[in-house]
Parts: structure tokens; sequence; C-alpha cells
């Protein structure tokens, strides 16, 4: 498994990490964990940022005259130097030494916590409890967490042997969650299976 | 409240329309100027002013100063390199004597392997030895600092500079470049004894422009220093010569004292800067014909002496300083002509790669207030005095 980003910034329900490669984050709704050792930190992709590296700076057009948007970068190296792509992730759960927990953890992802794509071995065993569905509902600002349990779930049903299965379980626990809310239900059950 | 606008806005409005009616004259002296330029006589100009004697710079023509050059394309495969500096000053008032010199630098490649390398590097200097310019046999010492530490910062800059260059493969064309001038004015204007201009030239800057030499000699290597809205009047001054009606021209003898500013004949032009001249005389993207700098502090400057053209830009007048050698090889100076206007394409008028080299360089006002922060708690750390001047103090804390 290879890094793809460093935790610059962390609290206890999440944290940013800024990627090694420009504009390689992963997709909205994957699952990713900070740190690789006893404890490992389980969080969904919230949030995808790319700017420039320093605050103040802000980027400006530069294709006006060129053909595509890869001559952009070719004709001005220093970019791939100068901007950023930073993500925040939602912590839904973590790892002690070989537990899996799916609530939050004692002590936040630690700063320049190296991390990692799940792949699918880890999102089909972490997915098997629906617990951080409820942790996701709650995010702001308002819509988004709609928007992340669909992608989570879209992924999450890829690494399950059943798919169809999968997202039914999925769609009881959250029928539950959202009772009294069936416009909202309906449109996250849309998004799950397109 | 420190400053009271309502008192200031009446004498910016006095200072606005005072230069509203300047503007009308510096039209017309503008064309009289265009039609000095236009109709120069390069041998006899050059004549004269070798041998004219001016209170004011001449620039020493090396072509007919109407001359003026599109550029070349850019080749397809070339490096840009740049390098800027800045500075924390001794301050007196402070716990530690020392300094601190900020050197930034940038290495773009452009063409097949686009690539883009930043580099930055400060630099304390706190020893004794480093805080000051000492000549051994007399004994005699200079305080590194004002002045003196921009000068510094300048071989700093120039020798990150070349080693980069140093370290850059054969095989593409590359342009060295530097922000401000190749003169060292400072060096000039203050009256520093000869073991500190030593230090500076013959030990600092010198070997430096040397060994870009040297490198240029096996491969297509230009170095050069780009001026932004300069305000040197020395190619304006040639005019002012071709208008004396005394060969050869001679300040003292025919004016000092006989005639009031304003009332000599080279007044007809000596509001203008070069800026303003070249403004008409060149469209975007061309640059001027070649001047070669009288500057005195040029005499120490041997085999390297510092030549310039104006280069036109959207909406500005750039000076490209450059030493002779590649001012006299065309395919540098060309070369130097071509990338500095794609540099400042990319750069939205400035040269990106300076612009660049300079956010590394920079040290922002919170850059250094954490600085001496860094230094006092280093101090506290290891129970040192800690004490600040009063006046220091009562700077930061402000009260009622």
């Amino acid at each position: 498994m290879d890094k793809i980003a460093e935790v610059v910034e962390s609290s206890t329900s999440q944290f940013t990490a800024q990627c090694y490669e420009l504009h390689q984050a992963p997709p909205l709704g994957s699952l990713v964990k900070a740190g690789a050792g006893a404890v490992a930190v389980y969080a969904v992709v919230s949030q995808v940022i790319t700017a420039s590296v320093e605050p103040g700076r802000r980027a400006i057009a530069r294709g006006k005259d060129e053909v595509d948007e890869t001559a952009v970068y070719r004709e001005n190296p220093q970019l791939l130097k100068l901007l950023r792509t930073d993500f925040t992730a939602l912590v839904v759960g973590h790892r002690q030494e070989t537990k899996l927990h799916h609530y939050l953890p004692p002590q936040p992802a630690r700063l320049h916590s190296f991390v990692y794509v799940c792949e699918a071995q880890e999102l089909q065993e972490f997915s098997q409890r629906f617990d951080c569905l409820s942790l996701l509902l709650a995010a702001q600002p308002a819509g988004l967490g709609d928007e992340l349990i669909a992608a989570f779930l879209r992924q999450a049903a890829q690494a399950h042997q059943d798919h169809h299965k999968f997202l039914v379980a999925a769609g009881k626990e959250l029928a539950v969650l959202l009772n009294g809310q069936t416009s909202r239900l309906n449109a996250i059950l849309r998004r799950m299976k397109e | 409240m420190p400053l009271d606008l309502h008192r200031l806005m009446p004498q910016i409005e006095v200072m606005a329309s005072k230069l509203k009616t300047a503007q009308e004259e510096q039209r017309q002296q503008l064309q009289r100027a265009l039609d000095t330029l236009h109709k120069c006589d390069m041998a006899a100009l050059k004549r004269k002013i070798a041998t004219s004697r001016t209170t004011w710079l001449v620039a020493d023509p090396m072509e007919n100063p109407a001359n003026f050059y599109d550029h070349v394309a850019c080749p397809s495969d070339y490096c840009v390199v740049a390098a800027d500096g800045s500075q924390i000053d001794i301050d007196r008032h402070s716990l530690a004597h020392c300094l601190l010199i900020n050197l930034g630098a940038i290495l773009l490649s452009y063409g097949s392997k686009p690539d883009a390398q930043l580099l930055s590097q400060p630099m304390l200097y706190s020893e004794q030895a480093d805080l000051v310019i000492a000549d051994p046999s007399a004994g005699r010492q200079e305080t590194v600092q004002g002045p003196l530490l921009g000068l510094k910062r300048t071989i700093a800059e120039c020798q990150l500079l070349v080693d980069l260059l140093r370290g850059l493969g054969n095989e593409r064309p590359a342009l060295g470049l530097l922000d401000g001038s190749l003169i060292l004015w400072a060096l000039e204007r203050q009256t520093y004894e000869t073991f500190v201009r030593e230090a500076i030239l013959d030990k600092g800057l010198l070997p430096s422009l040397a060994t870009t030499k040297e490198l240029s000699q096996s491969r297509m290597l230009a170095l050069a220093s780009y001026i932004s809205y300069p305000g040197s009047t020395e190619v304006v001054n040639i005019l002012r010569v071709a208008l004396c009606p005394h060969d050869p021209a001679d300040c003292d003898r025919y004016c000092w004292g006989k005639r009031q500013l304003g009332e000599r004949p080279c007044d007809e032009v000596s509001g203008l800067r070069d800026r303003d001249l070249f403004y008409r005389v060149l469209k975007t993207g061309q640059r001027s014909a070649l001047f070669m700098s009288r500057s005195s502090i040029l005499k120490y400057y041997g085999e390297h002496q510092i030549c310039f053209f104006y280069l036109c830009l959207e909406g500005e007048i750039a000076r490209i300083e450059l030493p002779i050698w590649v001012a006299q090889n065309k395919a540098a100076l060309e070369l130097t002509h071509s990338l500095i206007l794609e540099q400042c394409r990319k750069g939205q008028g400035y040269p990106l790669a300076l612009s660049e080299a300079h956010e590394l360089a920079v040290v922002s006002g919170a850059d250094r207030e954490q600085f001496w922060q860094l230094v006092q708690a280093s101090f506290v750390e290891r129970h040192l005095p800690e004490q600040v001047s009063a006046k220091s103090y009562s700077k930061r804390t402000r009260w009622l």
C-alpha cells in the first residue's frame, strides 16, 4: 500500500492531508487511513482543494494562449511546486492493534502521519457495519453528508461480492436513521444506485 | 492619530495639479529629444562624449542610439535561473548582534523536460569576522550594515546564481537573471576604503562574473540583471551632450555659476528619463541599441564592463544590464532579449523567475518578528542575558 498524503492538520473528528502529488487526491467518499502502526485512524474523504502553497497567493489564469490544459503546466513548470492539493477527511473509526472500532479514536491522527487509500479488502471489512453513516449524515455544510454517504456506499459496494445485497442493507440502515425524512432518504438512495 | 489625512489632502491636490502642468512640458521635451536622437552623427557624438566633462553620467553608445531590434524566437528547450535575496540588518537595540541574509533561487526548465527547482537558503551571521570587512594589514574594519549589507547580499545572490548555472547540463541554452543592477552603485556613492572595495568586487562579484564567463565559453549561457521602471538618465544625457553648443561640453566651465538650472541649452531635455524616451522609440517586444555604462566604479570591473539596453514591455520599459562578453555575443544577446520577454509574458509583465525567486527570498514583517522571538527563546533557554534597549521596548509595547 503506497502512501499518498500526509496529515497537516488534525482534530478528533477530521483531518486534512496534503497530497504528495498535485491533483492526486482520492475521490470524494473514499475510505482512507492515517497511520500504519499500532493505531490507524479511518476517515472518509469529504473535501478536496487545490490552491497555492502560500495562503496569501492566488492562482491566476494562464492558459489564454495555450491549446490545451496540459500546455499550461508544461509552460509553467513552477506550478507543480507552488500549488498543493489537500483533502479533508471525516474520521469514522480507528484500529487499535488488530481491533477495528467504528467510533472516534481517543486521540486524533498525529500530524505528519502518512495517509493511505484503503484497498478493497480493508474497505470491505470496515463497511461490514454501518455505524459511520450517522457521523457522515451530520457533516457540514448541509447537504454534504448526503453526498458523502452516497459516494462512500457506491465505492464500498464495489468491495463486496454481492453489490446489490450490500446496498439494500445500507438503504435499510439509512431508512432508520432518516425516519420521517422520506424525500432526503430517496435522494440518497437514488445517488447510491447511479 | 499618526497621520492627519484631512490636512494632507490639500497638499496632495496641489501636487497632482502641478504634475498635470508638467506633463505638457514633458511632451515638448520628448519631441525635442526624439528629434535630437534621430539626427545624431554617431562618430562625432562618440568623440564629443569621450572628451566632454559633465556633472551627470553619460552612457557610451555602442551603436547608433536610435537603433532598435525585434526579438528572435525562443529556443525549444532552455533554462532560466534566477536568484534574489533579502536581509535582516544588525539591530543595535537588540539582544543579539547578528544579521541574516535569506537567498531565494529558482531553476526553471522549459521544453521537452519541463521542471522547476526551488531553493530558499537562510544564512545567519553572528561571528565577528562575518559582521565586518577587515583590512588585516592596517587593522581597520568596516561593519557590514546598511548599504554594505546590501552589497554583501548582492554578492551572495550572484554566487548562488553561478553555483546553479554551474550545475546545469550543457545541452540547453540558459539565462541567469538577477534583480537590480550589476553596477554596484553603493560602492561608488559611499566613501568606502580600498579594502572594502576589494572585498566586495575583487573577492566577491568579479570572481562570480569570471566563472560565468568561463562557463559561457563552452555552452550557450547568458547573464543579465533586470531593472523594472528604471529611473536612469544616461541615454537622455547623451542627447544633452549633443545639444550642448560647446565641444567638448564642460559643465563647470560653461554653465556652473553662469546659468540657472532650466536655462542651460541641455535643459531642453534634462527633465526626461531614459524610459520616457524609449517608450516612444520602441514597440512592445523590441529592445533598444546597446550602451555601455560609464559609471566610475566600472573602472575596477576589468573585462566585465557592464552594458545595457532598454526593453519595451506591455506598459513599461525595463532596463537590462549585462556584462560586455554577453553583449558582444550576438546569440547570447538575442537569447537574453527573447527569454526575458518570454519570462515577462509568463510573469504578467515581470520576469516570472525573478518574481518566484523574490517570493522564496522575501523576509516579511511577520518573519522578522518570528526570527527575533526565536532568538529570544534560544537565549532564554540558555540563561543568556536578553536585555533590549529601552527604545526597542518602547516601540514594541504601546501604551496610553
